[in-house]
């Protein structure tokens, strides 16, 4: 049983976030996987030992505010079973969450996880638009699309970034960077939502969180030809070759 | 005279006649024209307004509560200025005004009915002084456009609480409009739908007005409408809704035709408007409030109601060889989720046509579908012969509906919108539903009305 956590659905699900959350449950149920989606709250326990994957949103300011306090909380236990290898894929303010701070405009620090230790400092203009990004999971890169949507512009220091930029901003407009990785943790500003196009990716994911217990085998192939269409048409529109 | 005015609406009303030669609505550039030659264009012509501006504005039902207000206020004997194309932005607001203006610059009628996009309201309030301003809903609509909602209410906030004096239209049930009241102290009337009252409804997880907009706690609720916040209240400061002077009961949908018993100054009365959608009940009860606020007669407003012919593309019913055709524009993930609940509601077979594009006035970023809840139909897919996507992110559609757990094979991508319609048309349900964005609305009336008959009627 894949057991999945879903990190306060009813605050962090700014720009159709729920999608991951479907679309890894069907492909999941597509290939007869039995999955398990937990949704918890404000306020609520959480036992992240239990679960195989996170899914963290994102929000606006205020909920944003509100989630940070609660998940302070839970902070440790968080970061010890990343350790031990938890799948997390946080998305836009999740993702900031996770890192160490968030500079605001008018120079407040506003304390994050710390989970990772890069930074986000408030930028001048929101970045808004499409976005396509080279990943490399296994030494087979592919593009991933998306859209983001963030003022924010994240420096990752020394952390590896989830992929490169073709088209569009990622991290910060500048480095040419999108996203983290570390360990089983996924961060990243693309929303789309991101998993129910981007199958490899999603794909990837549930094969991590079989890992985990135990079983290493090759995924079930699915028919995934709309989901290629759909990010067909954003490439070539982002005037980039097939995938 | 002004000099500078009258150039300026006649070198809007040649705009108007040269755009329409183009085969355009010119319902926005003969207002940029004028504005470039003369600014105080707006201001000037609204000041001449005889007995007041009426103002809707909100996340959805802003084009049809407009054409509601304006259908009981003519058939009342008054004479109407009104953007009813819904052209909402300053430039429509100023275009509308322009039609109806003499080249001497004059222009008379009773009152104006604008419909105001809820980001240009500020901007449109610096310029026209309302007696009445209405506000419908708010939902998320376009992020990569408008941002958050928190921002949205924010700065109408601010716009409001600088303006002299006006009455405000409220609707109760949803706590990000009824918050206008407090947080601007003007003489408020208030209509909601009796919140006891179990109607169908969806639930999905992005109904907004969770946290209260005075004090940040989370907002409890005794439960939901059709994604109609119902009862609410706030642990943290005490805002709750509002009892409102204007009250639906016991709301019926069926054979195209929403109904309820309205409850208000101590009278009670049949409220029947002849669309479909619950949500079709709310903008009928705006535009009866608004009409009692001005002293008009109940039942005269009533039977005006029971008249109304919807809006182009606002659950407009036409007639393919004696098969209705629904025609409804679809924004944003609340107007979607009311347009969802009225297929649904409709127990016979269909065929379904979407449209979905993404330029910007659409909403250059498409994840809203997600917020939509098409897993309802999922679950009922045996009523459905065929889905049909179209418009530039016809895929993106097409993998919704895919997750939403409807069979691949009841799914087609065709991006010819055209054909995809006729298909759709000649498809062997009982019935057919077209949903469109907003920039393929056009095309998509254009290639109906080429093969259809209008004024088919509802089933």
């Amino acid at each position: 049983m894949i057991r999945v956590c879903h990190l306060y659905p009813d605050l962090l699900n700014l720009y159709g976030d729920r999608g991951n959350i479907i679309a890894f449950q069907q492909r999941c149920k597509w290939r007869d996987l039995p999955v398990q989606v937990d949704s918890i709250n404000l306020g609520e326990k959480v036992d992240f030992q239990k679960f195989d994957f996170v899914f963290l949103g994102g929000g606006s300011d205020r909920e944003q505010a509100l989630v940070s306090a609660d998940l302070i909380k839970h902070r440790d236990e968080m970061a010890a079973a990343i350790e031990d290898g938890l799948v997390v894929l946080a998305i836009c303010g999740g993702y900031q969450l996770l890192g160490s701070y968030f500079l605001s405009r008018n120079g407040e620090t506003i304390p994050g996880l710390g989970i990772l230790d890069f930074y986000t400092k408030a930028g001048e203009k929101r970045l808004v638009g499409n976005v396509a990004v080279e990943v490399d999971l296994n030494g087979k890169p592919f593009k991933v699309v998306g859209f983001e949507n963030h003022s924010g512009l994240t420096f990752l220091g020394d952390n590896r970034p989830l992929g490169k930029v073709l088209a569009g901003n990622g991290n910060n407009g500048r480095d040419g960077l999108e996203g983290v990785r570390y360990k089983n943790v996924f961060g990243t500003y693309l929303h789309g939502p991101l998993l129910p196009k981007n199958t490899r990716l999603t794909d990837h994911l549930i094969g991590l969180c079989l890992e985990r217990h135990g079983i290493k085998k090759e995924l079930k192939p699915l028919d995934d030809s709309f989901e290629n269409r759909a990010c067909e048409v954003m490439l070539r529109r982002m005037g980039l070759a097939g995938r | 005279m002004n000099l500078r005015l009258s150039l300026a609406i006649l070198a809007g009303k040649l705009a108007a006649m040269a755009s329409r030669t183009y085969g355009n609505k010119g319902s926005s550039l003969p207002g940029m024209v004028a504005r470039r030659i003369y600014p105080g264009t707006l201001q000037d012509l609204a000041a001449q307004v005889g007995r007041g501006i009426l103002v809707v504005s909100g996340t959805n039902g802003k084009t049809t509560t407009t054409n509601m207000i304006a259908t009981v206020l003519r058939e009342a004997g008054y004479k109407l200025s009104s953007n009813m194309e819904g052209a909402n932005l300053i430039t429509g607001v100023t275009t509308s005004f322009i039609r109806d203006a003499g080249i001497r610059g004059k222009i008379s009628c009773d009152y104006a009915v604008l419909e105001v996009d809820e980001a240009s309201l500020p901007r449109v309030l610096k310029e026209v002084k309302p007696g009445v301003l209405i506000l419908t809903n708010f939902s998320r609509d376009q992020l990569d456009r408008y941002e958050e909602l928190d921002r949205i209410t924010g700065i109408i906030r601010e716009a409001l609480v600088q303006q002299k004096q006006m009455t405000l239209i409220l609707n109760a049930d949803d706590p990000l409009v009824a918050q206008f009241q407090r947080s601007t102290s003007f003489p408020t009337v208030f209509y909601g739908m009796d919140p006891n009252e179990q109607t169908p409804r969806t639930s999905f997880q992005t109904r907004e007005g969770k946290l209260c907009p005075f004090c940040g706690n989370i907002l409890t609720y005794e439960f939901f409408h059709n994604s109609q916040p119902g009862r609410y209240h706030c642990p943290g400061c005490g805002f709750s809704r509002p009892d409102p002077q204007v009250e639906a009961f016991d709301p019926v949908i069926e054979g195209g035709r929403a109904r309820c018993r309205l409850v208000f100054n101590g009278q009670e009365a049949e409220l029947a408007v002849p669309v479909q959608g619950l949500y079709n009940l709310y903008n009928a009860m705006a535009a009866f409030t608004t009409g009692l606020q001005l002293g008009l007669d109940a039942q005269g407003m009533l039977d005006s109601l029971n008249r109304y012919r919807p809006v182009a593309g606002r659950m407009e019913v036409l007639n393919y060889k004696g098969k209705p055709v629904y025609l409804n524009l679809v924004k944003n993930p609340a107007g979607f989720n009311e347009g969802l609940a009225t297929l649904q509601a409709d127990r016979g077979s269909k065929d379904v046509f979407i449209a979905l594009n993404d330029n910007v006035a659409d909403g250059r970023d498409v994840s809203w579908l997600w917020d939509v809840d098409f897993e309802m139909l999922g679950k009922d897919h045996r009523l459905y012969n065929r889905f049909i996507c179209s418009g530039l992110r016809g895929e993106e559609m097409a993998v919704r509906l895919k997750y939403a757990g409807i069979p691949v094979e009841k799914v087609t991508i065709d991006d010819n919108i055209t054909q995809a319609i006729k298909n759709t048309l000649s498809g062997g349900a009982g019935a057919a539903y077209l949903f469109s964005s907003y920039t393929a609305l056009w095309t998509v009336q254009k290639a109906i009305k080429s093969i259809t008959v209008e004024g088919g009627a509802a089933r």
